[in-house]
């Protein structure tokens, strides 16, 4: 029972970090309507800014703002250069360049911190007992503060001008911008929200595991766009429950010596089941084709 | 005048059609005899290695390179095979597979008519496959997949890693533990090799409990710490990096008093770029054929040589191995040349290799710094004895 326990913890934690991620592609789906694979890189160069800033001040949170504002500014500048000039080009095209965009980061970020792995070891603030059960406390903070954010992403979302704009463009971008909301303003402020979510993420996940390299996006990335696919691309909701499923599932398999070595296929293969189930995830809308 | 031009077109036809039969045929002749045509203007014998010199697995190519190079430089400054010297031919592979094949091909180019392989196992698997269509010779120091050594023309110095598997398993077992932890990554070759044959060798009696993980890119272990938190000695069969990380993390976790225990895939890690290994508390032990603490014998002779000239950063038996590498494959071609074989400077790899192949097969030992009297089976397998190595001890309550 105790292993359950923690076993669910520790995924919840995990599901945590996939869903900030899973969010950042999923609004940019909605909104957008692209694949930004070039967003689990992101995540990389926020955790190289955290890592910069920590070993010259000590101070790991100081490096997260300025990794938040930095990535903003980031996916600022990959949307205005990369994609924006590319909007109503095929999606092929625009799908190609978004991986063109990650090779570039991964390729930069090579050239300019090397391919060594880099081993920020942030405060350690050791472990507490919960009913009776002992957990890392950064295990906790992290559980903790994605509920936060995605809490008040959805507010943001539901409650402000922006936010509804935000709607309204992923729901029908002609529509929208007969009704006087200016489109790529938008879009630019759902890179910018997107991008900020990578560089917390990338926060979480440096201080759980110090480990900072070009390819530290890449894998996460892809797993969060998973996430992202079986919540149903595009809902927020769905990718906050995605992500905290792919995390869930992943820790499970983790823990049974006979399903360890196969994680990422089992993690995968829910992916496929649930897909042929609810082709459209499980928050997804129901799109009706007319003839 | 139409009838000029058509004259003179098929003139020109006939000339490229007779120059083309003219340069088939000189190329024909080149390609006769086996890879003559590279070799032909070598000055020194080349000696070619490709291994990773940059990237996370650096510090075991820095080390194969440094070391063979530095038994070159001895060999060398003693006059060589009779007079003729030897060059080192080293290539980057930052320990990706798909590099090796342009490395291979770059090298055979260059003259090369013996080798040490690859230094990591992966690009070995791969560069063995293009040194026995080419029948070049090669001994590795350092790539120990069991697979490595066989085709006929390849060998190796290091244990290869069912056998480090079933060394390891010996160990455990004249430990008297009722209870043990394995981590391992069970899509990789060298460690899925040493976990199989460490599992096949264990003990019936001893109770292991089991966490890996797959990707490379893998970073979180607290599910696998969560598994293996209670037990006191945890055998990994991984390269050091996960190792490092894995270490960093459960620090608080697993008892302070208990006992990583690697293979070889452990050294350097005490080296290992922003990894303190004295902020872990537990003991940190490997399995090795080399130890860098010997105080006496050849080990220490090269441990002295080796960080004069190179420092202590990439100091590891890769390095050891790679240095004996070369003088077995010296002493190897002195011995033939002194049994009456002919071993030109211009010798083609394959007519080497047919020389070697007999020298290694025909009862040549070695001893050197990694073991004495080390001999090669049929398949190429090396015959050595194992040393354990404390890399660094578990800190003792009196100690602070």
């Amino acid at each position: 029972m105790e292993q359950i326990i923690t076993t669910l913890i520790n995924g919840l934690s995990a599901g945590g970090t996939y869903a900030m991620i899973a969010l950042g592609y999923t609004m940019v789906y909605g909104i957008a309507k692209m694949l930004n694979f070039a967003h689990g890189d992101v995540i990389m160069v926020g955790a190289y800014t955290i890592f910069i800033f920590f070993t010259m001040l000590g101070n790991p949170l100081i490096g997260l703002l300025i990794a938040v504002v930095l990535c903003m500014l980031l996916g600022i500048t990959i949307e205005r250069l990369a994609y924006r000039p590319l909007r109503g080009a095929s999606p092929l095209a625009v799908l190609i360049t978004a991986i063109g965009v990650s090779y570039l980061l991964q390729a930069l970020a090579q050239i300019v911190f090397g391919a060594d792995i880099k081993r920020p070891v942030f405060f350690d603030f050791g472990k507490i007992s919960v009913f009776g059960l002992s957990i890392a406390v950064s295990t906790l903070i992290t559980l903790i503060a994605s509920a936060i954010i995605m809490v008040v992403l959805s507010l943001f979302v539901k409650y402000t001008r922006t936010g509804r704009a935000m709607i309204a463009v992923s729901e029908d971008r002609g529509a929208a911008e007969l009704m006087g909301i200016s489109v790529n303003k938008i879009i630019v402020i759902t890179f910018a929200i997107g991008s900020a979510l990578a560089a917390v993420a990338g926060f979480f996940m440096i201080w759980k595991a110090p480990s900072v390299s070009p390819t530290l996006g890449a894998l996460p990335g892809i797993k969060a766009f998973a996430a992202a696919v079986i919540g149903g691309i595009g809902s927020l909701p769905g990718a906050m429950l995605g992500g905290i499923l792919m995390g869930i599932v992943e820790a499970f398999s983790n823990s049974f010596e006979f399903t360890a070595p196969y994680t990422d296929a089992i993690v995968f293969a829910v992916l496929i089941l649930i897909l042929l189930v609810r082709p459209s995830g499980l928050l997804g809308k129901k799109r009706r084709e007319k003839v | 005048m139409k009838s000029v031009f058509k004259k003179a077109l098929a003139l020109f036809c006939a000339v490229c059609l007779i120059l083309t039969f003219a340069a088939c045929g000189g190329k024909g002749d080149k390609t006769g005899a086996k890879n003559d045509g590279y070799t032909a203007n070598n000055t020194t014998f080349k000696i070619g290695v490709s291994g990773p010199l940059t990237g996370g697995a650096a510090v075991y190519g820095v080390a194969v390179k440094n070391s063979a190079q530095m038994a070159i430089d001895e060999i060398n400054a003693a006059g060589g095979l009779d007079g003729v010297k030897f060059e080192l031919l080293a290539y980057d592979d930052v320990h990706d597979t798909t590099k090796v094949e342009a490395n291979y091909a770059a090298m055979y180019e260059a003259g090369m008519q013996l080798s040490l392989g690859c230094v990591t196992s992966n690009p070995c698997l791969e560069f063995s496959a293009f040194a026995a269509d080419d029948n070049v010779f090669f001994l590795t120091p350092s790539a120990s997949n069991d697979d490595v050594p066989a085709e006929d023309n390849a060998y190796q110095m290091c244990f290869a890693d069912g056998n480090q598997g079933k060394v390891a398993a010996d160990f455990v077992n004249g430990l008297g533990l009722d209870k043990i932890g394995i981590f391992y990554k069970s899509d990789d070759s060298y460690s899925k090799g040493i976990y199989d044959q460490f599992k096949a060798n264990i003990n019936k009696g001893i109770e292991t409990v089991e966490a890996s993980f797959t990707d490379a890119n893998a970073t979180d272990f607290t599910q696998q710490i969560s598994t293996l938190k209670g037990c006191s000695f945890i055998f990994m069969p991984i390269y050091y990096d996960p190792a490092a990380l894995f270490m960093m993390q459960a620090k608080d976790d697993v008892a302070a008093n208990a006992t990583y225990y690697g293979c070889d895939g452990f050294d350097g890690i005490e080296s290992a770029k922003g990894f303190d290994i004295n902020s872990i508390p537990q003991e940190v032990t490997m399995l090795s054929h080399f130890n860098s603490k010997a105080t006496d014998g050849a080990a220490a002779d090269f441990v002295k040589k080796y960080t004069e000239k190179f420092g202590k950063e990439t100091l590891n038996q890769f390095g050891a191995s790679a240095y004996d590498c070369v003088y077995a494959l010296f002493n190897a071609m002195k011995a033939a040349k002194d049994a009456g074989e002919e071993i030109d400077v211009t010798i083609s790899a394959s007519d080497l290799c047919e020389i070697l192949k007999d020298q290694f097969q025909g009862g040549f030992s070695y001893s050197g710094v990694t073991g004495t009297n080390i001999t090669w089976d049929e398949t190429g397998y090396v015959s050595k004895e194992a040393v354990k190595y404390v890399i660094k001890a578990a800190n003792a309550a009196d100690e602070k």
